[in-house]
Formats: C-alpha cells, structure tokens, sequence
C-alpha cells in the first residue's frame, strides 16, 4: 500500500523544499507538466473545404502549420486567457484568407478549435 | 541537535522511499550517436555508434507495460545526443499520449529556432543543457571550435521560454574552475534561472586526461563557491549535482541531503534494451532486457542491489561512520570489481580541512 501522508510527513518534518522534485545527478528538471493540448481544424468559410499551410501560432511561444487535412495539433503554456492565431502565409497557394485571432479562456487540459477562414478576396 | 533530528528524519524518509520504491523518472537512452567527441565523455559515444538508435515502438513497448503509472513520472530522453534523431518529436508526443511527460538532456548544438518550437509543440516540458566554461575552455572540452556558439543559442531559446523547466550544466575542470564566477554572470545574462555542477568521475575517457580531475583543494573550492553563490546570490540558483556526499557541506550546497534514487526511483531503458538506473552506472549492474523481459515486471521485482545497498560496505565504506548517511556514495561510482568506491567526495573534503 502506498502510504502517501506516512511519506509527506517525514518528508515535511525534515524541514526539505524539494524531496519529492528530484531530479538525477545527469538527467534534467521535473516537468511541473502546466501545459494545454491545442488541436483542430481549419476550414475555408466559404466552401468547408480543408485549408493547407495556414501558420497556427501562440503569439510570441511557438507555432505550427496546418496539414493537408486542415489539421493542427500542439502543446502550449497553460494560462488564464490563450490567444491562437491563424494566418494565411503561402501566398496564393491554396487560396487566400484573412487573418483570424481566436481567444478562449482555459478550462481544460486539452481544447478542440473548428475555425472557418473567409477568404481575402 | 536540529540538524541531528533532521539527519535522521531524512534516514526515515529514505527508508520510506526505498521500500516504496515507485518509479518517478525514467532515462531512455535512445541513441549513441554523437556529433561531439567531448574528452570526458562517460559513455564513450561516438559520430559511429555500435548501435543502432532504439526504435521508438520498442521503447513504447516497455512503457506500456508499467501499470499505474506515478503521476509525476517524467521519461527523461539522453543519448548519445537525442537531436540527431528525426523522429524525436514524434517520440515525444507518443509520450504524453500515454499520459507521462518527457524532457531531454543535450549539448545543445543543434538546438536552433525549428528545434525549439518543434519540441516545444511536442510537449517538451524540462531541458538541460551543458556549458563547460567560457568560450576556450567550453570549446577545448568539448573537442569543437564551434560549439560554444551553437550551445549559447540555444541557451538563449530554452532559457526564455516560459514554458520550459530548464537548467544549465556544467562539469567543473582543471581548465574551468577558475571562470566560475564569469559563467554565472554570463548565465544571468542570459536569463538561465538554475545552474547545476559537476565534478568529472574517472569513467569512460575521462582517466586518460589529467586536466579533467579536481584536486582536493579544488574540489573545496566548488563546494566554497556554490555555498557562497547560495547564500548571496538570489539571480541564480546554483547547486551541486547529486553525485555524492559532501558531509560537511550537505544542506548547504543543494535544496536537499544527499540521496542517491537510481533504483529506487529512477529506472532507464538503456541502448541495447538493458533495463538499469542512471545511464552513467556500470552496465554489469542491468537488471534485464526489455527484449526479453516485461519492463515494468522488471523494476518491481529486481533492483535488489540499488534498494539494498550494505554490498557497498566494502573497502573506503567498511567501516565509515557516515554509511548510513552516504550509503557507498553515488551508484555511477562503483565500477569493475566493485570492491572500493571511486570517489569519495567527503574524504576529498576532509583531507583539506583536517
């Protein structure tokens, strides 16, 4: 039986901040794991059609690019408010479309976005 | 006294842990591969590896078979160098589907701009990465006039994402120890928030070169600057590895005593299938294969010699009053015949300051 509270007290009572945050002498930091999973689709407004190559970013963090299917997936920092941007940056291949931001407030771990893109023209 | 009731509280919670004996961090040695040719490299990699990269569907394969995974367990990728793989985001993010997190170790060479979001996007949550020394001695080091360059790059990404659990290592030489103080104010620079230090063990090629070892004057010298930097100096938090006991010095030089958890709660899927602890310790020490053997069957019902450790009460250890606070020291030092531990850092520490 794991006896978790037997483990914290001795551990607490031993006045340590970091007995359960070890890391290996040649591994790297615990992953305090404070991460959101993004992913979705992206659709032309007009004809439902899947949209390749479109940059989905979180602004100033990372970003990804959509496959042939439209589809996109990442891992992004958890926050209050998440900010993810879809823009259009192959030029006219695969159509042209207007930039869209879509903000959300984080409830979850993991969020599915259908966005619709209207065309530029 | 408290520190007397702490010291022996913590022997408790040692205790505790060793019989609990859950599996929180989890190396995977993924390749041997290396586009350096450090000096001290302790596990004799090279640009040809023996080996050939594990396939990332053998290694999910002994994941899948730990059942109930801890909740903090992290699966911590090394090499060789992990970068040299195409498929490491892939692996990646096969990792959390699986519910568990990874990070890597590097030496950051090819850790640029693509990397960085590629990895971040694959759920990449903590990252070391090494510098050893200023740009000569860093460079001489690692056996490469370019790599100081590429590694500052990186740097720069990983310690301004604030995504990332990042830290900095570096393994304390002959040539580097006296830059200590202008590495950490070049870390800082640099925004790096933890630094971690080594001290080099005479493994792997490391023997052949007299300018990697400290002396014990030396090695107190470390341990007087990290206590000095910990004390005074809340830009960075700088720490001594967990490598050994530093008797005197323990609490003042890390945030916790000294333990040593290969075994007990670090495990490691190893190039050829080798299930072990840390990646550094004498392969003769692997507890199965994970061709052969259930992974996770494996760590519950072996690792005898990591959770038992009174084997080590041999040569220096026999008859040290400090056994059952060091426990034969780090598991990485006990190699060959296994009959006396290769370094012992308290007695380093003692010959200075007796």
């Amino acid at each position: 039986m794991k006896r978790n509270w037997i483990r914290n007290i001795i551990g607490g009572l031993s006045f340590t901040t970091a007995l359960f945050v070890f890391q290996a002498c040649y591994g790297t930091p615990q992953d305090f794991g404070l991460d959101l999973f993004i992913e979705g689709k992206v659709v032309s407004k007009a004809t439902g059609e899947p949209i390749k190559g479109i940059k989905v970013s979180a602004p100033q963090l990372q970003y990804t690019i959509t496959n042939d299917k439209g589809e996109f997936s990442f891992y992004t920092i958890k926050s209050d408010k998440v900010q993810i941007s879809f823009e259009d940056i192959d030029g006219a291949e695969n159509g042209t479309f207007i930039k869209k931001d879509s903000i959300f407030s984080m409830v979850k771990d993991k969020v599915y976005l259908n966005i619709k893109l209207e065309s530029s023209k | 006294m408290i520190s007397s009731a702490k010291r022996v509280l913590f022997r408790k919670f040692k205790d505790f842990e060793t019989r609990r004996h859950e599996l929180n961090y989890l190396f995977w040695e993924c390749t041997t591969r290396c586009n350096l040719d450090c000096l001290h490299c302790g596990s004799d990699c090279s640009k040809q590896s023996n080996y050939r990269d594990m396939p990332m569907g053998d290694f999910l394969a002994a994941l899948d078979t730990i059942k109930n995974p801890a909740k903090n367990l992290i699966v911590v990728i090394t090499g060789g160098e992990p970068l040299l793989r195409k498929d490491l985001p892939e692996c990646g993010r096969e990792i959390r589907k699986r519910g568990m997190r990874w990070s890597m170790v590097s030496n950051g060479y090819l850790y640029n701009e693509t990397m960085h979001n590629s990895l971040l996007n694959a759920g990449l949550g903590a990252l070391t990465i090494s510098i050893d020394g200023l740009e000569e001695s860093h460079n001489w080091l690692r056996n490469n006039s370019r790599s100081f360059d590429r590694v500052v790059t990186a740097i720069d990404l990983a310690a301004n994402s604030p995504r990332l659990n990042f830290d900095v290592v570096t393994c304390v030489n002959k040539k580097n120890i006296s830059e200590l103080h202008q590495i950490k104010e070049f870390l800082k620079k640099y925004n790096v928030k933890a630094w971690r230090l080594f001290t080099i063990i005479p493994i792997g090629r490391a023997p052949q070169n007299e300018n990697l070892l400290l002396s014990d004057e030396e090695f107190v010298h470390l341990m007087d600057f990290i206590q000095e930097s910990r004390k005074n100096d809340k830009g960075i938090d700088v720490k001594f590895s967990c490598e050994g006991f530093v008797g005197k010095y323990e609490w003042k030089v890390r945030d916790s005593f000294y333990f040593c958890r290969a075994g007990i709660n670090i495990g490691s899927v190893l190039i050829d299938g080798s299930i072990s602890a840390c990646p550094n310790i004498d392969r003769s020490f692997s507890q199965g294969n994970i061709y052969t053997d259930k992974f996770y069957d494996v760590w519950e019902q072996k690792f005898q010699p990591f959770r038992n450790r009174n084997w080590m009460r041999v040569g220096r250890c026999k008859d040290c009053k400090s056994f059952k606070d060091c426990q034969g020291n780090g598991f990485h030092n006990w190699h060959g015949d296994k009959q006396n531990v290769l370094v012992c850092h308290q007695l380093k520490i003692e010959n200075v300051h007796s």
